[in-house]
């Protein structure tokens, strides 16, 4: 799905491979030499424990909310050290950080040899400027400084981090950035709180003894444990969700992963129109709940032959409209089904607007966006009345109907997205409606009504 | 009635409490603005409640109490600020109308507990004659260690009395409430470990023990307070979801709400385990979300059973790799409890069995119209196969406690 071509894909991951590793192979040289290993051999071994573990068990709560205490660790780790020996102590932490067990097993060796790479010149690069800012003796006076270097290595780390990691996925996978430094905003705060505490973690340690070790790695583990609950809990949430969606589509020949689909498209235009963190999630929200009033509408009312009658019109609105209420009742689903429901609202301010009604005119972006990808995946798979569309067609029809019925920006931002993915959708060979019908009526699939009036999902028929 | 014996028991321990407090400060060697500070710590942060991770709010009294042996001199010192800081909670409470009814109770079980996690700290901190000032970090580790197994005791203890309530409450099992009261380790390990940190760090580090024992409850804190946000959310969702079929018109309005409540009610009264709970109300939302399959005209005509309404709901669920265990628990509702011969089922789940039960009672008086007596006999007329005699006697409490049967 990602790249077309993937030889020259392994060419880059193997080029990537041998340069973040040969790199660090070398940092890592240079650092044995000018730097000592930790004169506790036990200490190093008791961090670097925890650090494995950590990276081991990342955890990924939405990317808002960076919740990771592995640099935490580093941080407390270099102030223990000191600072002839932080240097080496963390660059033979990062060396062995990202080796999985799953990697040792299957025998994966690009991937932890980059990530192994590009956390030693990160780990090596923050401990450098930590070395370079730290007091010559930890005492309560120079508290400050300790605090305050280890919140400026902290930021400076996960900014090489992060930007070894997305120079990887923009280059092997051809993933486009746009506006990558926002990402990086979102790090700043975070990463001096936990450097900042790091430090001073790190400094108990040299002041108050020993005893604060069983503290500290409580500090780590509880911190990790309780975000793991909570980022689990929201994967529950979504995952329980989709389940349902597609479980009840599955029924339906015409509609089986038509939501899975939409909610993917969404998520490729989001990006490339530089959404992030909670305006990403809530689109993708939106596209996962837009067709879920439909789930309680009678099956031979969407799949009826003739046109409707005003009295199953109406009954078709009213259950979705009672679905999308209840669902509105979810707090944090709220603004999702404001979104979903304006779904067939026109760019020009006509069309369909839902029962959350957002008032007439321009409905928002992630409805216009949800309004592309919706009618794109209608276009490009088969229906009761008619067999999928070619991706030209529907691309045409896009760009046919854009500045009327879709926003312009998001109908060039979505083709252009797909084309550089390289990735196809949609029937080979069926280039026009006529001869989308025809084939449908002569083929395996049901008997077919002539038109879904109302159903909206694609353009073509309700524009 | 019983609030004012509350009100009165409180006030005698308080007078306790407070000579206990004078006593102790007669053989303190600390200062006595010492003394007075760490007791209004203890009060003020008695006032401040935090979320814990399952719903239950805790006071930050105890972290500020698990840093004060490890400050104090000797234990008269700790046992003047713990009595005086307790006391200062009760009376700051008194004079605040919202906190008034429920500080009483509080105060007699926060005072117990922390009574028993001060007496455990200092018999284990004597146990073993360590001296400070020739190896301080091994006096640390041992303070440290006590300091643990003060902490386990408190929370033993809370939890403890927590679960006294259950034996007056008739529609509250001790054993949920106590099960209940040991879900939040973790909030209460990260209270501590604040507490310790500070308690240990602040004769060197001085303020830079606030900034160092706050943040990392600070970020927990964040953490709990999300968890609880979603979970509340998550439980929202799967009650929307769980309603669908009767928007769609294809089940009773309203029933799959109240089936949820009343099996929930059950499930408490009975004793399940609280996550076990948690299971069996997103089970009892979502037990009829096999009926969706009905606005599928094939499927009406060719006829259904319960059977198969419990099997497409399963399979609705289970899609969802967090609900297995719920799929099967809606999988499982229309068993019978036993069949000829045995005794019970063992293989039917408790949860499955309240489902049941639940949502009979429920239709035969939401649906049939019956009133609420002919609708438990009609439950207890189904106890051969159907309906589990001991569910249907936990159905029975639980609606005399609600004052619908008498």
């Amino acid at each position: 799905m990602y790249d077309i071509d993937p030889r020259r894909q392994l060419r880059l991951r193997i080029l990537f491979a041998a340069a973040l590793g040969g790199i660090a192979a070398l940092l890592v040289a240079v650092v044995a030499v000018y730097s000592r290993f930790p004169e506790e051999p036990w200490l190093w071994a008791l961090f670097a424990a925890a650090f494995v573990y950590l990276e081991w068990n990342a955890v990924e709560v939405n990317d808002r909310l960076f919740a990771s205490p592995t640099v935490m660790v580093l941080m407390t780790a270099a102030v223990i050290f000191g600072k002839e020996t932080a240097i080496l102590g963390l660059a033979l932490m990062a060396v062995i950080g990202p080796l999985t067990p799953a990697d040792v097993r299957e025998r994966r060796w690009f991937q932890p040899i980059a990530n192994s790479g590009q956390l030693v010149i990160s780990a090596v690069t923050s401990a450098s400027v930590l070395v370079l800012l730290l007091p010559e003796r930890i005492e309560v006076a120079t508290l400050w400084r300790v605090a305050l270097a280890t919140g400026i290595a902290a930021v400076v780390h996960s900014m090489v981090n992060l930007s070894l990691v997305s120079l990887v996925v923009t280059k092997v996978f051809g993933h486009r950035e746009v506006r990558p430094w926002s990402k990086y905003g979102a790090v700043v705060v975070p990463m001096l709180g936990m450097g900042f505490l790091g430090g001073l973690l790190g400094a108990a340690y040299v002041l108050v003894g020993s005893a604060t070790l069983p503290l500290i790695f409580v500090v780590f583990f509880v911190g990790r444990m309780t975000f793991a609950s909570y980022g689990q809990l929201r994967e529950a949430q979504e995952s329980t969700l989709r389940g349902f969606i597609k479980a009840l589509e599955a029924k339906d020949l015409y509609t089986r992963g038509h939501t899975e689909r939409v909610a993917y498209f969404a998520d490729l235009i989001g990006r490339a129109m530089g959404f992030n963190g909670t305006r990403l999630e809530r689109l993708r929200w939106a596209a996962l709940i837009h067709d879920v009033g439909k789930l309680a509408v009678p099956r031979d009312i969407i799949r009826k032959k003739a046109r409707l009658t005003t009295e199953e019109w109406s009954q078709m609105q009213a259950h979705t409209h009672l679905v999308e209420d209840l669902l509105a009742e979810v707090d944090f689903l709220q603004p999702m089904v404001a979104i979903a429901s304006n779904h067939h609202a026109h760019f020009d301010g006509n069309g369909y607007h839902g029962s959350q009604n957002l008032g007439h005119g321009e409905p928002p972006l992630e409805a216009r966006i949800l309004s592309v990808a919706d009618s794109f995946d209608a276009m490009t798979s088969t229906r009761s009345y008619r067999v999928a569309l070619t991706q030209e067609y529907a691309f045409s029809e896009l760009r046919h109907h854009a500045g009327t019925q879709f926003d312009p920006d998001v109908v060039e931002a979505f083709i252009e997205i797909i084309e550089q993915r390289g990735e196809r959708y949609g029937s080979p060979d069926v280039s026009s409606e006529a001869e989308a019908r025809r084939r449908a009526e002569q083929g395996v699939t049901s008997p077919v009504p002539e038109s879904v009036a109302g159903d909206g999902e694609g353009v073509v028929f309700d524009g | 009635m019983a609030e004012r014996n509350v009100h009165r028991i409180s006030a005698g321990v308080l007078i306790l409490t407070l000579a206990a407090g004078v006593a102790a400060l007669q053989a303190t060697s600390a200062s006595v603005l010492a003394v007075i500070v760490g007791a209004a710590a203890i009060s003020v942060a008695q006032l401040v409640s935090v979320p814990a991770p399952s719903g239950a709010r805790l006071h930050l009294g105890i972290a500020v109490a698990a840093a004060v042996p490890l400050l104090a001199p000797d234990a008269a010192d700790t046992i003047a600020v713990l009595a005086f800081g307790m006391a200062g909670s009760l009376v700051v409470t008194w004079l605040l109308p919202s906190a008034r009814s429920a500080g009483s109770a509080r105060f007699l079980s926060d005072l117990l507990a922390v009574v028993a996690y001060a007496s455990v700290y200092y018999v284990m901190v004597d146990l073993v004659t360590l001296d400070p000032e020739a190896n301080p970090a091994l006096f640390d580790w041992w303070q440290l260690f006590a300091l643990g197994a003060g902490g386990v005791a408190w929370y033993a203890v809370r939890a403890f009395l927590q679960s006294l309530v259950g034996l007056e409450r008739e529609d509250l099992s001790a054993r949920y409430l106590w099960l209940l009261g040991l879900e939040d380790w973790s909030a209460v390990v990260s209270l501590f470990i604040a507490g310790a940190l500070f308690g240990l760090a602040w004769p060197t580090m001085r303020m830079w023990a606030v900034p160092m024992a706050a943040m990392p409850y600070a970020f927990s804190h964040l953490a709990f307070v999300r968890y609880n946000g979603t979970r509340v959310t998550y439980g929202q969702m799967i009650r929307a979801l769980g309603q669908i079929p009767e928007v769609a018109g294809l089940a009773a309005p309203g029933h799959a709400t109240r089936t949820a409540d009343l099996a929930v009610a059950m499930a408490r009264e009975l004793g399940l385990h609280p996550d076990d709970v948690v299971e069996l109300e997103y089970a009892a939302l979502m037990h009829d979300v096999g009926r969706i399959t009905l606005n599928e005209p094939a499927i009406l005509r060719a006829g259904y059973t319960d059977e198969d309404i419990a099997r497409w709901g399963a399979q609705i669920i289970a899609e969802s790799p967090y609900l297995t265990h719920v799929a099967e628990l809606v999988r499982a509702q229309h068993q019978p409890y036993r069949r000829a011969g045995q005794e019970r089922d063992l293989s039917v789940p408790m949860a499955s069995k309240i489902i049941k039960v639940a949502s009979a009672y429920d239709q035969a008086e939401h649906e049939m119209g019956l009133r609420p007596i002919d609708a438990i006999e009609q439950v207890h007329r189904g106890s051969a196969y159907d309906y589990d005699p001991e569910v249907a006697a936990s159905l029975r409490r639980v609606l005399t406690h609600r004052g619908v049967l008498v």
